[in-house]
Formats: structure tokens, sequence, C-alpha cells
């Protein structure tokens, strides 16, 4: 299956990255390569869409575990948004919910 | 035609000067007595040496001589250039390894299609590349 | 080696019949022959120039231009050759690794398997079966003389070597573990930091860590963001989720871990999991949490073993002998 990575600006003014498809051991490569050098910025501000992302598995989970250990060393912030219920479980699971911002997105703004 | 006893040398800059490469490896393999499927692969040897320079080592020489190693004859093709060198020879040499097209490209190709291969390579200094070739 | 000249006769007799005969059995034949000549590693420019060769001799006057043609065809064919050999290279080195695998699988098996202890109130089931050669998934049953029983299981992220190598680290981590019993908040504690110390910052691990009382039959449990699993109630008749909440080791060195109790009534079940059960894609989408309890409860008169032997078999089916992801299935019930 495929991931698009669309890129952008977040209204906090930080990046924006939305994930549309699947984010799975295939194409969690491509958002690692594409997050990780996002975050790696002293200060960095990244928020990831994931209203599209119909498919997580914990290759994902790893790359944003990833994302938010640089985040925290770079006085970042990462903020996570539009969370399907099946990936909103994944993240209760595994405790990431406690750890990263989570937060809702009114479907009908973004359009 | 004159009988090819020097050795011929040719400079790499453009893709033209991988024909005239190819054309003088024929030629000398021809002379020599080489069968077309030889031919055709000496040529194609050639053909990759001249373009691994074209692509990333320009300007470079394709030197193309006829060797007698004790009765046996043959054709020693040597590519030398002061291009940025090779870093991992190992990797380069691997199959399956090339950062220029598919299948059955590259230097382990080069090594197929000839008898004898052999490659001096130092980073940020250049590669010589010889590869040798003998009539059965 | 085949001899060359013998392939020239052979080549050159199969050809002249086919062209007197154009019939289907000499076809037939030069196809043997062919499979024959790839057996021996003849390559496609040898046989084109065999085949050329040939032409010239049963065509001494041929237009000059057909015969070009077939010198062009040979340049075309060259790199053909170097791409079929390579690839025969390729398949030989294939090989050579799938046999270093398979004696890394055969190391982590005797590593993985942990003996199912038999125990006069509990009937165990386990299955754990690797999407690939190798998996990344653990388990393991410790039995103390206290009668105490401690029960792990583990998910690394990813799957194959990496997970595998990952998943060595934890079984040496968990064997250094004190002998005497360890609270099992505790025990995900120091793991964690363990984890969190050695393994690539994307990297993590998922573990349920379980310790049974046997004589006052109490599990005490505790989580690090492990696929929850089930606790089925006899008195009730229900399966609910066996819910525990913790992060994933390897996440942040400095956290705990909530522990849990539950008390087990004869005839109750205690189902632990990894992801690989609940990820099962099948033809209709994913598999879900509930269709797996209905698997169970299906099966539920039967003994442990048989239960989880019989439900990996039907998911296995389910997505067509497929798995996606290490899959590991334990049953824990208490006897009548």
């Amino acid at each position: 299956m495929n991931l698009n990575i669309l890129q952008g600006k977040a209204k906090d003014g930080g990046e924006l990255l939305i994930l549309k498809g699947e984010l799975d051991a295939y194409t969690a490569p491509k958002l690692k390569e594409t997050l990780l050098e996002l975050v790696d910025i002293e200060g960095a501000s990244v928020t990831l869409d994931l209203s599209d992302t119909n498919y997580m598995d914990s290759t994902g989970i790893g790359v944003i575990i990833a994302a938010y250990k640089k985040v925290c060393k770079n006085n970042g912030t990462l903020i996570v948004q539009g969370l399907t219920p099946r990936v909103e479980r994944l993240f209760d699971i595994t405790g990431l919910s406690d750890i990263i911002t989570i937060e809702d997105i009114n479907k009908e703004e973004t359009r | 035609m004159m009988m090819k006893n020097a050795p011929s040398r040719v400079e790499i800059h453009n893709e033209w000067d991988i024909v005239r490469a190819r054309q003088s490896g024929r030629d000398y393999a021809k002379e020599l007595g080489f069968g077309n499927v030889d031919q055709a692969r000496i040529a194609t040897a050639i053909s990759e040496l001249a373009r691994n320079i074209y692509l990333y080592a320009k300007p470079g020489v394709i030197t193309i001589e006829v060797i007698d190693d004790q009765g046996k004859k043959g054709l020693a093709i040597t590519a030398k250039d002061d291009g940025p060198g090779i870093n991992d020879l190992r990797q380069a040499m691997e199959d399956g390894y090339t950062t220029s097209g598919g299948l059955g490209a590259g230097l382990p190709g080069v090594k197929r299609l000839m008898d004898e291969f052999d490659i001096l390579s130092e980073a940020g200094k250049g590669t010589k590349i010889t590869a040798r070739k003998y009539l059965r | 080696m085949i001899d060359q000249e013998q392939m020239y006769e052979r080549y050159k007799r199969l050809l002249a019949e086919y062209m007197e005969g154009k019939n289907e059995e000499t076809l037939y034949n030069g196809q043997l022959f062919s499979r024959h000549m790839i057996e021996c590693g003849v390559s496609p420019e040898d046989v084109l120039s065999v085949h050329i060769e040939i032409m010239r001799e049963f065509f001494p006057n041929m237009d000059e231009r057909l015969e070009s043609s077939f010198d062009f065809l040979l340049e075309a064919m060259i790199g053909y050759g170097l791409a079929y050999r390579e690839h025969q290279n390729l398949r030989f080195k294939q090989r050579q690794l799938e046999t270093e695998i398979d004696i890394a699988a055969n190391v982590q098996q005797s590593l993985l398997v942990s003996a199912v202890p038999e125990i006069d109130s509990l009937d165990i089931g386990v299955i754990s079966k690797p999407a690939k050669k190798m998996s990344g998934d653990y388990y393991h049953f410790v039995r103390d003389e206290q009668n105490f029983l401690s029960i792990a299981i583990a998910d690394v992220i990813g799957k194959g070597i990496p997970a595998a190598m990952c998943m060595s680290m934890i079984k040496y981590a968990m064997d250094s573990e004190p002998e005497q019993r360890t609270k099992p908040s505790a025990v995900l504690e120091n793991l964690n930091r363990v984890v969190e110390q050695n393994v690539d910052p994307s990297m993590f691990i998922t573990m349920f860590y379980g310790l049974y009382n046997e004589k006052e039959h109490r599990l005490y449990y505790a989580s690090a963001g492990h696929e929850p699993g089930f606790f089925y109630s006899s008195q009730k008749d229900r399966f609910e989720e066996l819910t525990a909440k913790g992060r994933v080791l390897g996440l942040d060195r400095s956290t705990k871990y909530r522990e849990y109790e539950k008390l087990i009534m004869p005839g109750d079940m205690i189902v632990l999991l990894s992801d690989g059960v609940t990820e099962c894609r099948t033809k209709k989408g994913f598999i879900e949490r509930g269709e797996v309890v209905d698997l169970i409860r299906k099966r539920m008169d039967r003994s442990a073993q048989e239960i989880v032997d019989s439900v990996y078999k039907e998911l296995e089916r389910l997505q067509e002998f497929q798995l996606r992801d290490d899959f590991t299935l334990i049953i824990l019930k208490r006897r009548v």
C-alpha cells in the first residue's frame, strides 16, 4: 500500500505533515526520513495530521517515538492531530497519548 | 589494415569517445582472431569501463593493447582515471550493486565478460582497471 | 560444462530438422535441449552465436544485410547474457543467505522455547509462529519453589532479523533478573531502563508481565504498552479486556508501571496475545478483537493447547496462509 506525505504550514506557524494512506513497515522509512529531518532543529515545531491515515502499525508508532525523542532533545514540540479510532487506540495502548500532545481537529475547518 | 602492435589510447571526455574506444577494441579483437561473440563481449566491456569514466571520473583514458603471455595471445584493456576513486571496492564488485542501470551492468559485468580482471583505486586519487581476454 | 562442439552439432541437427519439416516434435526437442543448455550454464549469446554460425554454413550467400542483422542481435544479447549470469549468481547468494538465516533461526528457537510448566491448577496452551523465519515475539514461563508462576509475553516492533536480535537482548535481560520473585511493575521498570539504553530510538518493545500465585489464584500483572489480552469469567460467562496501562519499553527512562491484580476462579481463562493475532488482515479487512474472542469461545471446552492451535489454524486460513506479523497466543485456564 501507499503513503503520501504532504508538507505545509500549521496554524501555529510550524511545519505540518499530512499523511494520506497507510503507515506500515513498508511506508514508515519514507516518513522517518522526512520527519526526522524536520525535528532535527533546535526548537522545531511539527504537527502530524493523521486524519487520512487509515492504517498504522507498530512501525509507524516507532517513527513517531523516534521523532518524539528528538523533539525532547531539541526543546521542540510534536503535535499529532486527527486520530482515527483505530490509531487512537494504538496511542492509548502504547502510552504515547500520555506524553505526546494530541489535538482534535474539526474536519469542517480543514476543508 | 596495418597490424596493430602499438597500443591504442582513447581519451574519454564524452559519449562519442565511448564509441571510439569500442570501435578500436573491436578492430583489435577482430584482427587478433576473436570470434563474433568475444568481439561483442570485448566491446561491451570497453563500453562499461568507458561509461564509468564518462559518468563518474572524466576525463580518463582507455588503452587497448595486444598481449602475448608465453604464447597466450590476447587483448588487454586498461581504464585509468584521476577521478574520485572507489571507496568500497568489495561493494563495487558485488553483484546487484550498481548505481547505473539494472542487472548485468557495472564492474562485475566487466569481470564476467573478460578472463582476467584487476582493479586498483584510491579515494580522491583515481582508479585503474585492467581486464584481459585470451584467444582460445 | 557442455562440450562446445557437441552443442553445435546437436543444435545444427535440430535446426535443420525443423527447417525441413516444421514439426512440433522438433520444437519440443529444442525446448528440452535449451533446458539442458541452461543447466550447463550456457549463456543466451552463446546460443545465438551458434545459431549465426550454422546459418552462415547453411546459407553461404546470405544477404549481407541479413547477416549484419545477426551481429546486431548478438550485441544486444550480450547484455541479457550478463544479466542472466548475474541473476544466477544472486540466486546462489540468496540460497547461502537463506541457509545462514535458517541456522540463526534455529539458534533463536533454542533461546526462545520456554518449557510450559505442568501445574495442577492451570491448563496452559502456547503457540508462537514467526511471520518470516525469525521472530520478534517472545514469551516465557518461570515457576519458583513457592509456587509462583511468572508469565511474560513481549513483542519487538517490526519483524525479521532486527526484531529477533533485539528479542535476544530482552531474553538475556530477563535471565539476569534476580532469582527471587520480583513484582511485575519492578520487572518492567528494570527492563525499560535496559531497552532505553541499548536500543535504536525508533525501536521499542511491548511486554505483558504477570505473576500467578498458585495458592491464592491471584494474577498480579503490569503491561508496557502491550496489546491487551482477555479475561474470561466463567461465573459471568463473559470475555472482557484484560486492561493494563503502561508505556512501551524504551520510550522514557523514568517510566513507572502500575500493577493490577485479578482473582482467578475455576473455569476462568486468561488470554495473552501479540498484535500479530489482532492485526490479522483478511480479504474483508482487519479481524476484529471480537472475532478472536468468538474463535476462542467456540473452542472453549477443549484443552488450552488445542484452543491456541486451532485458533491459529483458523486465522492462518483466513489470511490465506500469509502471516503479516509474528503470532503468539497464550491461554491459561484454571482447572475446575
